[in-house]
């Protein structure tokens, strides 16, 4: 009887490791980065008075790429964002006498809470955005002045609104986010400062400047609605960014209009010794 | 934060808008002594009798005539309006076909850069043609010109007719001819819309390169068409070591044009910032000479070219 006792519990004990081991692969939690990449087609509208009194409007292409994640697998209540945005267009002004080439860049890093919203499928995350924009606006038939540079860092208040609209045979996503401009510093030129003077001549005076809601206000709307299939997740949306900013008795203006597409997905690292991959996933690495 | 109120594109629109930008933004209404409210009367009860666009733009065209500036431009589609009076009215005093004789510059001549250059005056003198300050050039290109010259006692930098171009250039052949950072002169820019609107006076520095210094005796030829970054040149000059001016007084266009646009899609080109020599005098009108000498009808006969030969006297001394 003593030996099938002792068989009887040394079973008993590998199943009961076995399943204690079972329920720790299964509780371990992966931090996901969710990203977005799209492309888009915009209209532009810009007011540069350093280049010209007139208003010139164009076309635009634009790529984003959007990468969340919350602070870590235990607290769920905030995330963050890193966003970049590129942009190239041509605009026109309205005789058609002259063009404008922009190319810009935006590099911007968001925090937002999670809030608890007591309405089934809504989240509402809200937050601040600090980011770095970049603009190139070139106008070859300018005489001395034929480029300008938007360059500025602001901090933003950001909001975003995620709605989850279960369907017969897909979930969709329903998305709006929104950021504006609070605070930051821009550089602006005189507009009878050449740039001969600024960076030849190293006068930069009265070129860079303090900016809060007196002397700049915008906002940066983007809807989009993200529609899973089978292996992949599409998003589709419209952006609509409004921008008026004023110094040196200089009030520009940049107005955007954008159609947006593009897929999202989730992605984890595995990297280093202490974070290997589990062993049902396969790499070329291995 | 409320934008400028856009003129209407019609002559009366286009033409104020002209009006107002030479107002605010031109440099030189106070130091020209010009009535630019005088002027507004006189050619806005011209406006209405304008019929076409063709006597539009001449109209235009003759307002900023009254500036007596030839850094003042109307481009359209169909014309760009000009002022050149301020060599016109001026003796040449060059003379492509006498660069070209066999006494200077000849067939056989050199190109580096911008440069036509070769060894006139028995091979003592080293002779540089440069026309065009939009012409790009590099040490490379002038080490390799001045080594062509070593032996050469003195050189001749011939900047007649050379309407302009880059300021960066001008800086840059000038500082071959300095040993230490020199200043040169002074820029200012409008701050306001008042036709005394300045800022202050920022310091215009000549460096001394790095590379390459000619220090032997150099001449530095002008004349009425020597223009803006010319004018400049000929400024930075003034003040190297070695250097003396030779010919007639230069075009001037010390002032540094900037551009705007018109309803209508044309654009003004004007002078924006003045520029001015060490002694914060404006060069605008131009740059006398050290020695003024011009060409003489019957040296020019004789294939001479009275004011290269005066530099070259002067400098073989």
């Amino acid at each position: 009887m003593y030996p099938m006792n002792k068989i009887r519990f040394l079973l008993l004990f590998l199943f009961a490791t076995m399943v204690v081991s079972a329920q720790n692969t299964d509780d371990k939690k992966y931090l996901l980065t969710s990203k977005t990449n799209t492309i888009g087609i915009s209209t532009l509208s810009f007011v540069d008075p350093y280049l010209s009194p007139l208003t010139y409007d164009g076309l635009a292409i634009s790529y984003d790429n959007e990468a969340r994640r919350f602070l870590s697998t235990e607290n769920t209540n905030i995330s963050t964002q890193s966003l970049l945005n590129l942009q190239a267009g041509i605009l026109l002004n309205t005789p058609v006498s002259s063009d404008m080439l922009y190319l810009g860049a935006n590099y911007g890093w968001e925090m937002c809470y999670h809030a608890v919203i007591p309405i089934k499928g809504l989240k509402v995350l809200v937050g601040g955005l600090l980011d770095i924009d970049f603009g190139f606006k070139n106008m070859e038939r300018n005489v001395n002045n034929p480029v300008n540079l938007d360059i500025s860092t602001n901090l933003n208040l950001s909001a975003l609104a995620r709605y989850t609209i279960p369907l017969r045979h897909k979930t969709l996503q329903l998305q709006l986010a929104l950021q504006t401009p609070v605070i930051g510093y821009m550089f602006v030129p005189k507009a009878g400062a050449s740039y001969y003077e600024m960076f030849d001549l190293g006068n930069l005076t009265d070129a860079f400047h303090f900016s809060s809601l007196y002397n700049k206000r915008g906002l940066n709307s983007t809807l989009t609605v993200e529609v899973p299939f089978n292996r992949s997740v599409w998003r589709f949306g419209l952006k609509m960014k409004i921008l008026r900013y004023s110094a040196n008795d200089l009030v520009f203006d940049k107005n955007e209009f954008s159609l947006l597409v593009g897929t999202s997905f989730d992605t984890f690292n595995f990297a280093g010794r202490k974070n290997k991959a589990p062993k049902n996933f396969v790499s070329t690495q291995d | 934060m409320n934008e400028p109120a856009e003129q209407p594109n019609t002559y009366k629109g286009n033409f104020e808008s002209l009006w107002q930008i030479i107002d605010s933004k031109y440099c030189y209404l106070d130091y020209k002594n010009i009535n630019w409210d005088s002027i507004h009367t006189i050619y806005a009860a011209r406006v209405d009798t304008v019929k076409s666009t063709f006597p539009f733009f001449d109209l235009m065209g003759n307002m900023l005539n009254e500036l007596k500036d030839g850094h003042v431009n109307l481009y359209s589609d169909f014309n760009k309006s000009h002022y050149w009076k301020w060599f016109q009215d001026y003796p040449v005093n060059f003379n492509t076909t006498l660069i070209y004789n066999s006494r200077y510059l000849g067939s056989n001549y050199l190109l580096a850069g911008g440069f036509r250059y070769g060894k006139i005056s028995n091979g003592t003198i080293g002779y540089m043609y440069y026309d065009d300050f939009s012409d790009a050039f590099s040490d490379s290109n002038i080490a390799y010109i001045m080594n062509y010259f070593s032996a050469c006692k003195a050189l001749i930098i011939d900047v007649r007719n050379n309407g302009g171009g880059s300021l960066d250039y001008s800086k840059q052949l000038a500082s071959y001819f300095y040993k230490v950072e020199t200043l040169t002169g002074y820029m200012r820019h409008k701050t306001g819309d008042g036709h005394a609107d300045f800022s202050a006076p920022v310091e215009i520095k000549t460096p001394a390169s790095k590379n390459i210094q000619w220090q032997r005796p150099v001449a530095v030829l002008t004349n009425r068409m020597s223009y803006s970054a010319t004018n400049d040149f000929v400024n930075r000059m003034k003040k190297a070591p070695n250097a003396i001016i030779v010919g007639d007084k230069t075009g001037g266009g010390g002032g540094l044009p900037l551009s705007s646009e018109l309803p209508n899609g044309w654009l003004v080109r004007f002078s924006s910032s003045p520029m001015y020599d060490s002694a914060m005098q404006d060069t605008e009108w131009g740059i006398d000479p050290d020695v003024r000498d011009s060409i003489k009808v019957e040296d020019q006969a004789k294939g001479i070219d009275t004011i290269i030969e005066r530099a070259i006297k002067i400098i073989s001394q």
